[in-house]
């Protein structure tokens, strides 16, 4: 079964170059564009992965991060950043709610996006496992 | 008597030296206001400069997005031509369109907006009829307000006379108006553009029932970059530029334009162009 990705970005462009390379290398891709959206939609996919943009129209990304992060059903599931507001203010909050990476857009080469992915992918297998054993 | 004389050449002269001394002293006066004058436009321009320094990462920023979609675009397009599949890569190249042009769209914005400052700014006068020029942009948006769940209801034809305008410049007016209360209105909402003959001038009003414009707004919208936002995190799209230039277009004219509250929701901008 290929890994789901729920994508979360509301600029066309962005998705469009980030998105192609990701199912090249066999991943599902979901795209919200909404921010109001989000949530309800990592609940109903359960994806392996969230991709999570921060300036979206309806509710901001760092929000949609802390709703999910204070639900049960998706407490854990991996949350990777992918942004441009690289404010130490932005970053500092992503962490701290529990993202597990904060990506720039302007630094990830939209081909190497997908081996950055399985890393983060081959992460929460390990982590699941630490949090099942404690 | 000659003692007499030079008194009173003496007397002459300390009135004299008196008077030149209170112009001078008002004039020292004046300047001292003037200086507070200057000190004040000073001021002024100092804090335009410093709202304008503010907007400039936010503007190259908005020039940076597209670019960078057109770098990756390319970039993928080259190194993985041999692993996209057809639809693939007409994503990627339609993508690349799409970005340059609104790349092109923002950089012309930015030129209309500096020629307008400094009053290089030039209309095309062609004599036509302008419910031509709003039927083919309402007709224009129609698709866009359907994907976005806004009905818009173009004019009915009103039989306007014809007269002198730039039908490219009124366009780009009319492009930004229904763009934005399009991009203000919520799912459900409605447009209602009309047109009509008003004493020496054609009105028109795009008017929405959408997000509206709060009071303490209303004088900074058809300032430059000016974008009225409730969260920093949450998007807002464009420049801040479009109603500057859709003011300097109309007033350039010889028109008007202004915003007002539409009732029970939303707003009305309303411009003229005078008939001649
Ligand atoms: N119909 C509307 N309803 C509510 N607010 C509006 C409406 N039209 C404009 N505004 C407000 O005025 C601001 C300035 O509009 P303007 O058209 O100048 O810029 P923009 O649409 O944000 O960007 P640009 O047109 O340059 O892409 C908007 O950001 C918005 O806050
Ligand atoms: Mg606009």
């Amino acid at each position: 079964m290929p890994k789901k990705i729920l994508f979360i970005e509301d600029d066309e462009g962005f998705f469009n170059i980030f998105s192609v390379p990701l199912k090249m290398k066999g991943y599902d891709i979901v795209h919200v564009s909404d921010g109001s959206l989000a949530v309800e939609k990592v609940i109903s996919e359960k994806p392996d992965l969230v991709l999570l943009d921060i300036v979206l129209p309806g509710t901001s990304g760092l929000d949609v991060l802390k709703e999910l992060r204070e639900r049960e059903e998706t407490k854990l599931t991996k949350i990777v950043m992918l942004t441009n507001f690289g404010s130490d203010d932005n970053i500092a909050r992503a962490m701290e709610y529990g993202a597990s990476d904060y990506l720039m857009k302007y630094n990830i080469v939209p081909s190497e996006l997908p081996s950055k992915i399985a890393g983060f992918l081959g992460e929460t297998q390990e982590s699941v496992v630490k949090v099942t054993e404690s | 008597m000659q003692v007499y004389i030079l008194n009173i050449l003496v007397i002459v002269e300390s009135i004299l030296l008196l008077i030149t001394s209170l112009i001078l002293f008002s004039k020292t006066r004046n300047l001292t206001n003037l200086k507070k004058y200057e000190e004040a436009l000073i001021n002024a321009q100092a804090e335009q400069q410093a709202k304008e320094n503010d907007f400039f990462p936010m503007l190259v920023h908005e020039l940076r997005a597209p670019l960078s979609v057109i770098q990756g675009a390319a970039d993928l397009l080259i190194k993985s031509t041999e692993d996209l599949n057809a639809e693939q890569i007409h994503t990627l190249l339609n993508q690349i369109k799409i970005s340059s042009s609104s790349l092109l769209e923002m950089v012309g914005e930015i030129l209309d907006v500096s020629k307008m400052e400094g009053g290089k700014f030039q209309i095309n006068k062609t004599y036509g009829s302008i419910e031509d020029v709003l039927k083919e942009q309402c007709s224009y948006f129609e698709p866009v307000a359907k994907v976005r769940k806004v009905t818009l209801s173009c004019p009915k034809l009103e039989d306007l006379p014809s007269f002198s305008f730039d039908p490219e410049r009124i366009k780009q007016v009319l492009n930004n108006l229904i763009s934005n209360a399009i991009k203000f209105s919520l799912e459900g909402g409605s447009i209602v553009i009309t047109s009509k003959k008003d004493y020496g001038f054609v009105r028109i009003e795009v008017v929405d029932n959408g997000v509206g414009v709060a009071d303490k707004d209303k004088p900074l919208l058809f300032q430059k970059f000016f974008q009225a936002s409730n969260h920093k995190d949450i998007k807002e799209k464009g420049t801040g530029l479009g109603l500057v230039i859709a003011k300097g277009i109309v007033e350039a004219h010889g028109g008007k334009i202004w915003v007002e509250d539409n009732k029970p929701k939303g707003s009305k901008f309303i411009f003229t162009i005078p008939l001649r």
